[in-house]
């Protein structure tokens, strides 16, 4: 039901969501400041950040359960919200899994899953949506009969039955023992992806934005802070609070010169170009801890280990009295008191001291 | 994909309330769990004290069967059950069709002073039926104060307004709050999200409201309708004065003409009656699970705005409590006006004032605590005992007040005679004829308490007491209140049990009324009128403040 | 919820002494009890009477007769009540039967006529009141009826009210079934209901029916008519006595020593004042009732005792109360 030929002037149908300068403030509180997103059509985007970020609130705007402020949502290149427009949840064409399921508990899980089809459901594709998520055969069961993964699945079952132009999870995992999440993430993910449905899901888990989602958004304070792979996020954050708020982060001042930053680790090509004083983010993982490195590996002493099994995480003393972390593999193990060289293996991202965003090098060039 | 071996395990999801399947330990009669003897001891001497009206009558039958059948399977006593059974049918149905919305709009739109509109809507429920019937009749009638009003415009005379019609339109506006407040906190309670999500699969509002909410609300809705056709059936004052040929009637006749044995076995077909509605209420309710599916504050639901269905809303609310107060409280003033001109006795009036306070106050405070008792033993352990002493709890509230009344005179003369015919046998009978009022508001609230805070509490150390005194307790309290203060209300205005139980020379203001209109003075019964209202109100705003639910 | 001892205890000891005064808010065994079925507003000058006369007061609950009968038959010897003052004869008579009376010394009894007392002498008529047809202003004195019976005639459709769970009514349906047969009465009964006849609860809604023209005649006792006349000299509403088949049937309300009272000289006293002139007296001017002294004239506006015709029925015999309901609900009337 895209309606390609709306004449918005908006993209392709190829974008699955699009959101301009998304505004919502509920008295006082500015919950959503300017908020832009883009999503190709079929893809997963996960929205992550901590809370108050607004990422809830995006999200149920995106539904059509709150009305925005200011700004644009078009979802399957047809505005739902924005020039005047506001496309109410109903009509939306959107399959929404809450966090707490939502399941109606005075119907059946058939009829649950039928409930968006209209008033008389085909049994053939609530049966179809059933088997996507494996539960074929829990029909007739009530909703209170069923586990908490069982009755997560359901409710995905019933979000993709009337196949939406697009999926919204709102922390759906957050329900469930840890045991169960890591499996069921990879399920669901794998059935969206075999749906072939857009799919935004909220969350506050980064483990988890990142492993099951192909584009990141990270939210604060009801901006997108940074948007892109798993990979850009993690490895090129755009800002030192990116940096600090996805996974560790080791800080060692440095002087940029000419396409190099000179730190007590070394000396590291960078991309972007800059002068002066800069901080080198680099994430634990990157330090390497050896009896010998390279030339450019500095001296250090072990102070701290903490064993966990597949890795260990090493504080490690530099020369200049700076205790960085390094977390790698298991073995060999490292004790408090030995001596070790240090090096960084791995990118790093190199900010200004006076903090911002690394400036493009276009923009940086001329 | 694993479905089969999916485990169990221990998620934070629903609990079904029934017994588990604990293998060979359940037993049968007391469920999965069984309940601490102190409190199940408890529980049975509340259920023994409720069920003496019923004792009593089996007692008076007893021997004599024969004529028992005789009274109640003639024509006409049947007619009279089904008549008395239509009209709590319809009464019931006028009920819901007025609860219904007036919740939603008290509690989901945006309609201006709703928490003034919820509270002025369930003032009808101090208002003793009889004194509704009166003032219907005075008002209505072909040559009543409403013809007077509008002779002038030449209306001579207007229609007849007796029988089936008059008790109906009297009934229906007088128990309709008996489905409002459960109705309004079952709606508070919902969980928007479940209406979100019916809304984002593409359902109209009232689609919404129809496929997802009201079935939400069904053990609400069906509680409160057992409390309204329990009332109905075992009015008598109302349709006496509305002329309307029930079943209760009777039952007084064969009583007042020393037929005891054709009384009381007329009296035990109101028990089956109410037996059978139980059960019908028990399986439209189902096994469904009655808390939440997983846990967490729900997030209370935004208003739903009017718009210019603002005006139809407000001509609904403003006409209802038009009709149910501002009508009779008006007439009753103006009554009232007339009667002060000649002459008051104030000291009379306030010295009944002050003993129907405390005897309904005790009644509610007594009631109150049995329904804890009960409650805790329906919600903690279920199973075929507990449910047992739940439903016999029933019994005094549907059979009519004379029956409670010769029930605890036959009792109180043979087994407590130092205690006849005192004040602290008049509020233990207003306590067992009320009791279910009190039961459905606490185990309410006893549902909303997760078994897990208690669980919790007993694997810190805590003994089962300990653990109700600090945990249960201050979560309950305010479905205890509102339990008492429902039993407070009614026990306010009763009179049957009053005028034979209480010591003579301790009157209350239902019988002060009641001595007044048996002459016709309807004026002189304006005040004490009046004054019960007054008296009534403030537990009315409690309740309101506090949410009423159903069990 | 307190936790130290101290507390508990006192806790305890508030509500024991709270029970305690519940329970002792009831007793106090010297005064004379009384359960009146009659409007204290009519009797309360005649007890009065006879506190004034005796020194003594009396305690007296009020409700109506039919509850109090039964209430009298289920506290059975237990009862603390030691008079029962009733509207009509039929709850004397049901109590009387269930062996509940003491029998009244005969100098008491013959106080009042012999027709309006019970045959075993266990109770004694105060006043009398008449059956009458009342009838209000649309009715033309020339049209009365002379009988009941004529009351279920198609002319009176609609327009007649009666109260069939009054025991008057009742008392007069028993003198009929008695007199002119049952087969009549059933008639009667029958052709009544099937006449629309409007049912109402007590004598005096009928009375104010018919003040308000939404009733044309009315069976109902004569002195709540005589009463609202008394109020009001222009009230609209009359009474008529109808000459035939009993239409005119004298009923009593009367009162009785229980057996069970522990003070039967003091309530054979408040009897015998009942029956004394005093007491007559004052029925006969306020309440406008028919005294049975012999000696106290009738209020003037009523029609004098000996005038009305008096059927040939044993008033005692009354009573027989179950027959005449089980009648009644089989012809639909109840």
């Amino acid at each position: 039901m895209s309606d390609k030929s709306s004449g918005n002037g908006f993209a392709p149908p190829c974008v699955g969501l699009r959101v301009r300068g998304l505004k919502k403030s509920f008295g006082a509180v500015r919950a959503v400041d300017g908020a832009d997103l883009d999503v190709r059509s079929g893809g997963t985007c996960a929205l992550l950040g901590p809370s108050g970020c607004g990422k809830t609130t995006t999200l149920r705007m995106i539904a059509g359960l709150e009305r925005p402020d200011a700004g644009e949502i078009a979802v399957g290149g047809r505005v739902v919200s924005g020039e005047g427009r506001f496309v109410p949840a109903e009509e939306r064409r959107i399959g929404m899994v809450f966090q707490d399921y939502a399941l109606f508990p005075h119907m059946d899980v058939a009829a649950n899953v039928g409930y968006g089809l209209g008033r008389r459901p085909d049994p053939g594709r609530v049966r179809e949506a059933l088997d996507l998520v494996g539960l074929g055969d829990a029909g007739k069961r009530l909703v209170h009969e069923l586990s908490g993964g069982q009755q997560q699945r359901v409710a995905l079952a019933r979000a993709l039955a009337p196949t939406p132009d697009l999926v919204l999870l709102d922390e759906p995992f957050s329900n469930l023992d840890a045991s169960l999440r890591d499996r069921l993430r990879q399920e669901v993910s794998d059935i969206l992806r075999k749906a072939g449905v857009t799919a935004i899901f909220v969350t506050h888990d980064q483990e988890e934005a990142m492993s099951i989602a192909e584009q990141v958004a990270v939210m604060r304070d009801g901006q997108v802070e940074q948007c892109g792979t798993p990979e850009e996020v993690y490895l090129r954050p755009a800002t030192r609070w990116m940096a600090t708020f996805l996974g560790d982060i080791e800080v060692l001042p440095g002087d940029a010169v000419r396409g190099r930053a000179r730190c007590e680790l070394g000396s590291l090509p960078i991309e972007a170009h800059l002068d002066g004083p800069v901080d080198v983010l680099v994430r634990p993982e990157g330090i390497a801890v050896g009896v010998s490195g390279p030339a450019s590996a500095a001296s250090a002493e072990v102070v701290s280990r903490r064993f966990f099994g597949h890795d260990q995480m090493l504080g490690l003393k530099l020369r200049s009295g700076q205790v960085v972390r390094s977390r790698r593999l298991g073995y060999p193990a490292w004790h408090p008191g030995d001596h070790v060289q240090v090096w960084i293996e791995g990118p790093v991202e190199v900010l200004p001291r006076t903090g911002g965003r690394v400036p493009e090098p276009a923009a940086a060039a001329g | 994909m694993a479905t089969a071996a999916e485990p169990a395990g221990r998620p934070p999801g629903p609990v079904a309330p029934a017994r588990r399947a604990d293998g060979g330990r359940a037993s049968w009669l007391m469920g999965a769990k069984r309940p601490p003897l102190v409190l199940f001891a408890l529980g049975l001497a509340v259920a023994i004290a409720a069920a003496l009206p019923a004792l009593y009558l089996v007692v008076v039958v007893a021997g004599e069967s024969a004529a028992a059948a005789d009274a109640v399977l003639t024509s006409r006593s049947l007619e009279l059950v089904a008549r008395s059974l239509g009209l709590a049918a319809a009464v019931t149905a006028g009920a819901v069709a007025i609860a219904v919305p007036l919740a939603w709009l008290t509690v989901r739109s945006d309609l201006p002073g709703r928490r003034a509109w919820a509270t002025l809507a369930t003032l009808p429920l101090v208002m003793p039926s009889y004194i509704a019937a009166y003032m219907f009749v005075a008002v209505l009638r072909p040559k009543g104060l409403l013809q007077e009003l509008l002779a002038p415009l030449g209306v001579q005379e207007l229609p007849q307004i007796y029988g089936f019609v008059g008790a109906w339109l009297v009934l229906t506006l007088c128990t309709y709050p008996l489905v409002l407040l459960p109705l309004r906190a079952a709606l508070r309670r919902l969980d928007p999200s479940l209406e979100e999500a019916a809304r984002v699969m593409g359902r109209s509002p009232v689609e919404v409201f129809r496929t997802v909410v009201l079935p939400q609300l069904a053990p609400a809705i069906g509680g409160g309708s057992v409390l309204v056709a329990l009332y109905v059936l075992s009015d008598f004052g109302a349709v006496a004065i509305l002329r309307f040929d029930s079943f209760t009637r009777e039952i007084y006749i064969a009583f007042g003409s020393a037929q005891r044995t054709e009384a009381a076995a007329l009296g035990m077909v109101l028990v089956v009656v109410m037996l059978v509605l139980f059960a019908i209420y028990a399986r439209v309710r189902g096994a469904r699970a009655l808390h939440r599916s997983t846990p967490g504050t729900a997030r209370p639901a935004p208003p739903v705005r009017l718009g210019r269905w603002r005006w139809p809303a407000l001509g609904l609310c403003g006409g209802v409590v038009a009709v149910t107060l501002v009508v009779p409280i008006g007439v009753l003033a103006y009554w009232a006006s007339k009667d002060v001109a000649s002459g008051l006795d104030a000291a009379a009036i306030m010295l009944a004032a002050s003993n129907s306070l405390f005897a309904a106050a005790a009644a509610a405070i007594a009631a109150g605590a049995a329904a804890l008792i009960v409650g805790v033993l329906c919600v903690r352990f279920p199973g075929y005992a507990t449910r047992a002493i739940e439903r016999v709890g029933y019994a005094g509230y549907a059979l009519p007040g004379i029956v409670v009344a010769l029930a605890l005179v036959f009792f109180g003369t043979r087994v407590a005679l130092p205690l006849y015919q005192t004040v602290a046998m008049l509020v233990f009978a207003l306590s067992i004829h009320y009791l279910p009022l009190a039961v459905g508001p606490v185990g309410g609230a006893l549902m909303q308490v997760p078994p897990r805070l208690e669980e919790a509490a007993r694997g810190l150390g805590r003994t089962p007491w300990q653990v109700f005194r600090t945990i249960t307790r201050p979560l309950v309290t305010s479905g205890v209140l509102a339990g008492a203060a429902l039993v407070f209300l009614h026990a306010l205005k009763e009179l049957p049990a009053t005028l034979l139980l209480a010591p003579i020379g301790f009157d209350t203001l239902a019988t002060d009324i009641f001595r007044q209109t048996t002459t016709g003075f309807y004026e002189a019964a304006a005040i004490p009128a009046l004054i019960l209202l007054l008296i009534a109100a403030p537990p009315l705003y409690l309740l309101n403040e506090k949410g009423v639910s159903s069990s | 919820m307190p936790t130290s001892l101290a507390a508990r205890c006192a806790v305890v000891a508030v509500l024991t002494a709270l029970l305690a005064i519940l329970a002792g808010c009831g007793g106090g065994d010297d005064k004379l009890t009384m359960y009146s079925g009659r409007i204290p507003e009519l009797i309360d000058p005649a007890i009065a009477i006879y506190e004034k006369q005796s020194g003594q007061d009396i305690k007296v609950r009020t409700g109506d007769s039919p509850t109090l009968a039964a209430t009298l038959v289920e506290e059975g010897s237990n009862s603390r009540a030691d008079l029962f003052y009733a509207q009509d004869a039929g709850s004397l008579d049901a109590i009387e039967k269930a062996g509940n009376l003491e029998p009244l010394p005969a100098d008491v009894l013959k106080l009042a006529p012999e027709r309006f007392r019970s045959r075993d002498g266990r109770w004694v008529g105060v006043t009398a009141r008449s059956r009458v047809i009342a009838y209000g202003a649309k009715v033309e004195a020339s049209e009365l009826p002379d009988s009941p019976l004529e009351l279920a005639e198609p002319k009176w459709r609609g327009r007649v009210g009666w109260a069939p769970t009054n025991a008057s009514l009742q008392g007069y349906v028993t003198a009929l079934r008695l007199v002119e047969g049952e087969d009549i009465a059933r008639k009667w009964l029958k052709d009544m209901v099937a006449n629309d006849t409007q049912v109402f609860d007590g004598n005096v809604p009928i009375r104010d029916a018919i003040a308000k023209d939404e009733l044309d005649l009315g069976l109902i006792n004569h002195y709540y008519v005589a009463e609202a006349q008394a109020k009001d000299p222009d009230y609209p509403v009359k009474v008529h006595f109808p000459t035939k088949d009993l239409g005119s049937l004298v009923n009593v309300s009367g009162v009785g020593v229980l057996a069970s009272s522990k003070h039967k000289q003091q309530a054979i006293e408040f009897v015998r004042t009942m029956l004394g002139k005093a007491a007559q007296e004052y029925f006969a001017e306020s309440s406008k009732e028919y005294p049975l002294l012999a000696g106290v004239r009738p209020s003037k506006e009523l029609t004098p005792l000996a005038e009305i015709p008096a059927p040939d029925v044993d008033l005692a015999n009354l009573g027989d109360l179950k027959g005449t309901l089980a009648l009644m609900r089989e012809t639909g009337a109840l």
